[in-house]
Order: structure tokens, then C-alpha cells, then sequence
């Protein structure tokens, strides 16, 4: 407890958002000097280079995909939201899966169910997303088992023709597998983390106090350990993001959708630098803005923790 | 009573031993360990369980083995390494008997370092002087003409960059225990020597970060203050990064090889450990026994790395097992995008991402035995890992 808030307190949002900055942009240096001794040599010194690159990223300008012949934030602007919505839904069902299961596993701590749940759960955890993704492909989308689910892309041939209803059940049929793929490992992780938070939690003594005082089990585990355990499940929020865009990269490319993930694979196999480099930022500001939620969500989730006087 | 017991008994029990019987009540745990051990050997001997030189073969009435003449440079050091790696094990256990347990770190401390500097040594005395045979002789074809006798084979008689057309996409058969792939290696044989991939890389990431982080955790631990405040958001910093975007965009500048790939990964994922024992050194700034150590005017790194670390070191242990089990999932995810070692070196991604062929077929043994020998290798990491941290948590001891 003392260590994830330890680790929570020092985060105030601007440092934050301000710190990653400097990294991103000492990344970003290494990126622009690799891609311009590639492609110009070292005409350049290299903070020149640096600088005109920031300029134009600010303006949201990453220069022309190579591959494309487009200019680089049009590809972008096409691609991030299908990432998003993968992630965005993969997101939610993880927590809403993994919070109330954590806590059911640690009410009925070494039970039956407990035990099975995390046999089951750690199992998950080690499974290979890209196998699981083959597998599920091979086996439900393939001519040779069963074709339950389409084995490619986000929506069928002739999906812009349909009205909205069939066009959303269509668009959902398609993101099945692949939102499948993307949560099982993280809710996997978050359940065993939610478990110990409140195993811990519901050996301390406030909690007995509280059952001394005659609360009902339901109030007591909600209200007394439920509350006190879910900040360590925010800071994984922190971590389980940049997972998670990790992990679509492989999806996206297992099961051909055209996102972030597959435009990052593609224009890496090309070599097509403007749109690494353009990606590779885009991420990292999708992570800090993961960070700054997760920052947030402290603040309202734990009052003992207040952004005025830390540091 | 015998002697030795009675020495044992005034020694009383030692952390490590604490652990180690904890970690070893549970029969999956110690079922774990033994199968990453099982690996370990498999990679070892990965030449002698699959190859498509014979043992021994009689040509002409005289005896030749090729399988040894056609050992690699690389086979040579990881033999080496392997025998030192078992004797260090034979070590430990001799310590555990006969040393004092006060001593017993900084004796087993002089022993790694002499081992390893051997193997070190040694590797670069094979490197120098071993020299590079290439023996293109198709044995079998001896053999099938009756030219050649006596043949004794290694269980499965194929080598992993065999490419044979006609034999391409077989599903598992008698003679291809597990099919064969698109050019028509044998798949059993590039698992085997594939596995050597995968362990290696875990351990040398995982090494190179535990290093890192281990390094800037004790300073950033030891100092406090400023240079902590510094420090944590420059960790922060690195947490916040998509390492696998990251580590896609690094690998697309850099050429592809097995040991950039080590370093990326280690370099990538330190920050973990820097947490650990930056907590840990948090708490042990203040004992005695550092407090100490520092009026005896030791120097900072006798202070930091001889009293600080042994006692701080065991979250990273198991943080350690976690990281292997990440490193290797990475590796595999990286070649199975194609950005692994290049090929017919073996590599478990890369033999997954054949699953699916060229034409769209999907081949469930190019799939299923190489994810499969993922999965159980990450899980037994994992399950070990697992397993050690329970046995390190002091309250479930007690229960």
C-alpha cells in the first residue's frame, strides 16, 4: 500500500505531461538523426534537423508517406480511431470483467472457485496473443473447421450499403476475435491483481473493525477494502496502456485491420520513415494522455491523495 | 547424529534455504524448474537430438563422425558455457554444506566471476581458434548408393536449414513427427534448435536490464532527494513509452540480429527493477547494519552492491523469472512480424507465422507446436516466478 502510494503521489499531471515530453523528444532526436544519415546523410547539424522536425510536428505536419504518396497525418487521421475503438472497447471489458471477478476470487479466497479461477486466469496470462490469434483464425475462420467468424479486416464487402443496425452487428461480428485477443491477457493480469489488492486488504484490521461493527458483508467488502484496494488497479491502468498498443500492432496484423498497429507494421517493412517516427509520437501522446487519466482517476478515487502539495 | 547435520543445526537456516524450502513445497513449482532445466538441456544439446549428420558412419571401411567434425563455433561456446553454468550449480550445493552461511555470498560472488570470466575467455579462445567447417556431404545419399555402413543417427535424423521441395507442408507423419514446413525443415528439429533462441534471449535481455535496474534503483534508493525526484520521473518517463512500438521502431533502423534484439529488449525494460530495489533500498537506508557501513567509511560501491544489495536482491529475483518469460514473448512476437533473426535460423515466432502459408492455408502443426512450446516455456517461467514470490512474502509464511 505504501509503495503504490509512493508511487501515485509524486504525479502531478503537468510535470508529467511536461517530463515525457523531454524524453519523446530525445527519442524522437535518435529517430531523426537514423532516418536523415538514411536518407540525406549528414549534411545537417543535428539539432537543426531536430528543430525544423519539432516545428513541423507541432503543426502536425510528419511530411509525405513514402508508400503512400500522402501526406502522413491524412493516413493517421484514417487509422487512429479504428486503433482506438479496438482498444477503447478491449479496455473496458477488461475492467469490467476483472474488477468484480478479482473481487470474487479474493472473497472466496482458497475455494474452489478461487482455485480454478486462477489456474484458469494464469494460464491466459502466458498464452502467445499471435498464437491464439492464429489459432482462432485457423479454427473459426478458416474453410477448414468451422467459419463462424470472417477471418479478415473490419467490416464485410459490402457494408457501407447497409443501414445503420446491420452495419453496426457487422461491424461488431468482425471485432469478436480481435477485441478477444486484445483482453484476454490484461484482465488475465488485472484479476490476479485485483485479488491480492484485496486479499491484502481484507486481512487488515480496519476491515475486522468494520465487520465488528456489524456492517453487512456487502458493505464492508464495497465500501472498506474494495475502495482502499483499487489504487494499485489504476496505477496498471498506467502500464496496461502502452501493452495494449503494443499488442494491437500483432492483432491488427494477424487479422488485417487497418489501424495504427498495421500502418506502423507496414511502414517498418517498407521503410517508410516519416510514418514510424509519426507513429512512434502519436503513441507515445496516446500513453500520456493514458497517464494523465490514470492521474486523475487518483485524485477520485483516493482522497488522501491531492495534486496542490505534492513535490 | 553425524557431523555434518550437527554443523548444520549450530548454523541454524539461512534465507536462501528459508526459500528454497517454501518454493519447493509446491510440486508445481518444483515441476516448473524441472522442465526449464529439460530446456535447457534440449537447447544444449539441440546437435545431438537433431541433425542430419550421423554419429558414426563407416565409408569405406573406415569409421568417421561427423557429427562432431560438423559442430559449429557456436555449439563449442554454449557447451562451454553450459558446463561451467552446471558446475556453478554443483557449486552452490557444495557450499550449502560445507560454508559458513556468513561467507557464503561472497564465495559464491568469486565463484560466478571466476566461471564466467572463464567462459568468457574460453569463448573468445574457440572463436579464435576453432575453425569453420562446412560439410556439405549428404550422408544419407552415401548411405542410399551402399557406399557408406554402419550408420547410427541422432533421434531425428534432419538439420533445421534442410530445405527439401518436394517435401514442403507435410502434415505430421511417421517420418516428420511434427510436419514440416514451407521449405520442408523438419519442424520437430527447428524447435529444438529453436529453443536455444528463445532461452538465450531471456537470459541475456533480462540480464542487461536487471543490470541497468538494478544499478540505478540502489542510486536512486541510496540517495533520495533531488536525485531520486529526478530519477523516478526519467523511470516514469520510460514506463510511459509503448515499448513495443518502440522496439519495432528501433528494430526497423538498426539491422537484424539476435544480439541488437537482446539489447533492445534489455535496454527497453529496466524500469521495473529500478523500482523494486529503489523501494527496497528505501527501507534499508536506515538499518543499522548500512548506517554502519557508512561510518566505517566503505566506499559507496562496497556500501551499495556488498551490504545493500544481497539483502534487497530477492524481489528482483522474481521479478527476474517474470522478465525472462516477457523477454521471450517479445522475442517471439517480434520474429513472428518478421523482424526476428533471419532466417533458417530457427525461431519459434518466426515458425508460427508460417502457419498461416502464402496461399492462405492454414496449417495447424506449423501453428499449434510452436506456439505450444511458447506457451509452455512462458508458463513455466511464469508459474516459477509465481511460486518464488509466495515463497519470499514473509506472511504467508506464517500462516
Amino acid at each position: 500500500m505504501v509503495f503504490a502510494i509512493s508511487r501515485a503521489a509524486p504525479g502531478d499531471p503537468v510535470s508529467l505531461s511536461m517530463g515525457p515530453g523531454g524524453q519523446m523528444d530525445a527519442e524522437r532526436a535518435v529517430n531523426v538523426r537514423e532516418t536523415r544519415m538514411k536518407l540525406y546523410g549528414l549534411d545537417k547539424p543535428i539539432h537543426v534537423q531536430y528543430a525544423n522536425w519539432l516545428r513541423r510536428v507541432v503543426r502536425l505536419d510528419f511530411g509525405d508517406s513514402i508508400k503512400h504518396h500522402r501526406p502522413v497525418s491524412e493516413l493517421i487521421k484514417e487509422k487512429l480511431p479504428i486503433t482506438l475503438i479496438l482498444n477503447i472497447i478491449a479496455f473496458v471489458i477488461i475492467y469490467a470483467v476483472s474488477l468484480p471477478l478479482g473481487v470474487l476470487t479474493a472473497v472466496q479466497h482458497r475455494q474452489f472457485f478461487d482455485r480454478v479461477s486462477s489456474i484458469v486466469l494464469f494460464m491466459l496470462w502466458s498464452l502467445p496473443v499471435m498464437w491464439i490469434g492464429q489459432m482462432l483464425i485457423g479454427y473459426f475462420c478458416g474453410p477448414t473447421f468451422k467459419s463462424w467468424f470472417p477471418p479478415a479486416g473490419l467490416s464485410s464487402n459490402y457494408a457501407d450499403q447497409l443501414p445503420f443496425f446491420p452495419w453496426l452487428a457487422d461491424r461488431l461480428w468482425h471485432l469478436v476475435l480481435p477485441v478477444l485477443c486484445l483482453t484476454y491477457t490484461g484482465f488475465a493480469y488485472l484479476t490476479k491483481q485485483v485479488r491480492a489488492g484485496m486479499l491484502d486488504n481484507l486481512r487488515a484490521d480496519y476491515v475486522r473493525t468494520a465487520r465488528a461493527k456489524g456492517l453487512s458483508n456487502i458493505v464492508v467488502i464495497f465500501r472498506h477494502a474494495f475502495r482502499n484496494s483499487i489504487i494499485p488497479v489504476i496505477t496498471i491502468m498506467a502500464t496496461l496502456l502502452p501493452a495494449m498498443l503494443g499488442g494491437s500492432v500483432i492483432i491488427e496484423r494477424i487479422f488485417s485491420i487497418p489501424g495504427m498497429g498495421l500502418l506502423a507494421f507496414e511502414a517498418v517493412t517498407t521503410r517508410d520513415y516519416n510514418v514510424v517516427m509519426a507513429v512512434a509520437t502519436i503513441g507515445g501522446v496516446l500513453n500520456l494522455f493514458g497517464l494523465l487519466l490514470a492521474d486523475i482517476a487518483y485524485a477520485v478515487a483516493d482522497p488522501r491523495i491531492s495534486f496542490e502539495n505534492a513535490v | 547424529m553425524s557431523k555434518q547435520s550437527q554443523e548444520k543445526s549450530k548454523w541454524g537456516t539461512s534465507y536462501g534455504e528459508l526459500v528454497w524450502r517454501e518454493f519447493s513445497k509446491s510440486w508445481l513449482a518444483r515441476f516448473c524448474l524441472g522442465f526449464i532445466f529439460f530446456l535447457f538441456a534440449v537447447a544444449v544439446f539441440a546437435p545431438f537430438l537433431a541433425n542430419d549428420k550421423p554419429f558414426a558412419i563407416r565409408i569405406d571401411e573406415q569409421l568417421h563422425f561427423p557429427i562432431f567434425r560438423n559442430l559449429k563455433v557456436s555449439d563449442y561456446c554454449i557447451f562451454l558455457a553450459a558446463i561451467f553454468g552446471y558446475l556453478q550449480v554443483l557449486l552452490i550445493r557444495r557450499n550449502h554444506k560445507r560454508v559458513d552461511p556468513s561467507i557464503r555470498p561472497a564465495i559464491l560472488w568469486r565463484q560466478i566471476c571466476i566461471n564466467s570470466s572463464i567462459v568468457v575467455i574460453g569463448t573468445i579462445l574457440i572463436l579464435i581458434f576453432v575453425p569453420r567447417r562446412l560439410d556439405a556431404t549428404d550422408y544419407k545419399a552415401l548411405i542410399a548408393s551402399g557406399k557408406a555402413t554402419n550408420a547410427v543417427f541422432a533421434p531425428i535424423p534432419y538439420g533445421y536449414d534442410r530445405t527439401n521441395l518436394k517435401l514442403r507442408e507435410q502434415p505430421p507423419s511417421r517420418q516428420h513427427w511434427l510436419g514440416t514446413d514451407d521449405v520442408g525443415a523438419d519442424v520437430l528439429c527447428r524447435l529444438l534448435h529453436g529453443s536455444r533462441i528463445s532461452l538465450s534471449v531471456g537470459f541475456v535481455a533480462v540480464g542487461i536490464s536487471a543490470v541497468i535496474g538494478v544499478i540505478a534503483g540502489a542510486i536512486l534508493g541510496y540517495f533520495g532527494g533531488k536525485v531520486d525526484f529526478i530519477g523516478m520521473r526519467v523511470v516514469e518517463i520510460m514506463m510511459a513509452i509503448p515499448v513495443f512500438f518502440l522496439i519495432i521502431t528501433i528494430v526497423a533502423f538498426f539491422p537484424r540480429s539476435l544480439l541488437n534484439i537482446m539489447i533492445i529488449i534489455g535496454i527497453t525494460s529496466w524500469t521495473s527493477y529500478a523500482r523494486f530495489i529503489r523501494a527496497e533500498f528505501f527501507k534499508l537506508r536506515k538499518q543499522d547494519f548500512v548506517q554502519a557501513a557508512i561510518s566505517l567509511g566503505l566506499p559507496l560501491r562496497s556500501i551499495l552492491f556488498r551490504h545493500m544489495l544481497p539483502n534487497g536482491i530477492a524481489p528482483v529475483l522474481v521479478n527476474v523469472t517474470f522478465g525472462i518469460a516477457g523477454a521471450i514473448f517479445i522475442e517471439a512476437a517480434l520474429s513472428f512480424l518478421g523482424f526476428g533473426v533471419a532466417p533458417p535460423t530457427p525461431s519459434w515466432g518466426q515458425m508460427l507465422s508460417l502457419g498461416v502459408s502464402t496461399t492462405g492455408r492454414f496449417l495447424w502443426w506449423l501453428s499449434l507446436f510452436p506456439g505450444l512450446a511458447i506457451f509452455l516455456t512462458v508458463l513455466a517461467y511464469n508459474l516459477v516466478g509465481e511460486s518464488l514470490r509466495d515463497a519470499i512474502d514473509p506472511k504467508l509464511r506464517i500462516q
